[in-house]
């Protein structure tokens, strides 16, 4: 039950008090202030998108998928090293790239 | 001839249409102001701003309001969010500073006859979280459910914070009234 629908006075009483506010300019200032709106979100995502599959693809292909053995990482080697930093780096970006694409930042 | 809520946000939302938007500001910024100037204890400046910024993320964020719950919903989510991130950064406005309910010596109530004066002082007593809740659906008319969704937070959680508020204002305007009646 909403408690505004009982007959309680002191829901009167706040009812009461819920007067009307005068703009008083408050709307001419809020439209004055009003930023540009991003307008064509969905093509935003679409670009997005479209980038971070690419670079995605063309990161893929650079990755030296000879040195991305367990053997080598566990042993230290430079170079498998790297190319495990690398792939990571790839899939941080890929997620950070859907993530902005998809307007989650906010 | 007036148009719905839904037509003005459609116009907004197709043709960026301003006009359409200054009439959704002037339509809500009473409830909105007021809600804002409740949650500030009177502080009709701050609470100003806090109207403003949530009016500017509105204008930004429309595209979002998908229409399941009424307008005026959204907007107070949006401003007690911008109330909430103002306590966190703002020193004059802070979450957790509700007066204490059990005395009753401010000489400035004494002065105060009118009754609603009395519960605007007695509104500074509550919690955030119950004076958000009690000035939502007692003041503004939401339902609970309305209100859990503006507060984010459980069904059962605004229901308690609304009993715990109206009992303590209750309390006070009870405590008010026995010291008009002694004097």
């Amino acid at each position: 039950m909403n408690p505004s629908d009982t007959n309680d006075p002191l829901d009167a009483l706040l009812r009461d008090q819920n007067d009307y506010i005068e703009d008083n300019g408050f709307t001419a200032r809020v439209m004055g202030a009003l930023p540009q709106r991003r307008r064509g979100g969905s093509l935003r995502s679409a670009v997005l998108l479209c980038a971070t599959a690419i670079c995605y693809v063309l990161a893929i292909w650079w990755v030296p998928w000879n040195l991305l053995r367990l053997g080598a990482l566990l042993s230290f080697n430079g170079q498998a090293l790297l190319a495990y930093g690398l792939l990571l780096a790839i899939f941080g970006s890929l997620l950070w790239g859907v993530i902005a694409a998809l307007g989650w930042e906010e | 001839m007036s148009f719905s809520d839904a037509d003005l946000i459609a116009r907004v939302l197709s043709h960026e249409d301003q006009n359409a938007f200054s009439e959704l500001v002037r339509r809500y910024q009473s409830p909105v102001r007021a809600f804002l100037t409740r949650m500030t204890h009177g502080d009709s400046h701050v609470a100003d701003d806090l109207a403003q910024e949530t009016f500017l993320k509105a204008w930004q964020k429309l595209h979002m309001f998908r229409g399941a719950a009424r307008f005026s919903t959204w907007l107070f989510g949006i401003a007690f969010n911008e109330f909430r991130s103002a306590c966190r950064v703002r020193k004059e406005i802070a979450w957790d500073n509700a007066d204490t309910v059990a005395g009753f010596e401010e000489p400035v109530a004494a002065r105060h006859t009118h009754l609603c004066l009395d519960l605007k002082e007695a509104l500074k007593l509550l919690t955030p979280a119950e004076r958000a809740a009690v000035i939502l659906c007692c003041q503004n008319g939401l339902s609970h459910d309305e209100a859990a969704h503006v507060l984010d937070c459980p069904l059962g959680t605004v229901k308690t914070n609304i009993l715990r508020g109206k009992e303590k204002l209750r309390r006070r305007l009870a405590m008010a009234y026995e010291h008009y009646e002694s004097v």
